[in-house]
């Protein structure tokens, strides 16, 4: 099993190239770029991916989502997934 | 015929399989999930 290819210390966006649906789910996630398509199951998720390039790094995000800190690797896990499908992408510093 | 169960077994028995530790919220909760959509142009 590969480690987290997502840096807690660094900055990520959403991809311009991705739009974002609202759904009672969560979300539907769609790349224009690659064509992939995710789901994000938890409107938590949905508003932490709006909100990431808000703040300097992604602990610096969980910690203004409000999410519990119990969840925080689980949402973790959920970044690096949409970071490897390239649903995200790392600010420049 | 059976004794019926009388209720503080019945509660003995739940709190003996209630687990404190499962915890719904672990590293394995699935928030994201691909779909493939490969050859799904042209489906009506």
């Amino acid at each position: 099993m590969r480690g987290l290819l997502i840096d807690a210390a660094k900055a990520y966006r959403l991809h311009p190239k991705v739009a974002v649906r609202p759904e009672p789910f969560g979300a539907l996630a769609y790349h224009y770029g690659n064509r992939r398509l995710n789901f994000l199951r938890a409107p938590e998720l949905v508003a932490l991916v709006h909100d990431l390039g808000n703040h300097p790094n992604l602990d610096a995000a969980l910690a203004a989502s409000g999410i519990e800190t119990r969840r925080w690797p689980a949402f973790r896990k959920a970044l690096d997934a949409l970071l490897a499908s390239d649903f995200l992408e790392e600010v420049p510093a | 015929m059976l004794a019926a169960m009388d209720d503080t077994t019945r509660i003995q028995t739940a709190d003996a399989d209630f687990d404190e530790s499962y915890d719904s919220f672990t590293d394995d909760e699935l928030l994201v999930e691909e779909i493939s959509i490969d050859g799904m142009c042209g489906v009506y």
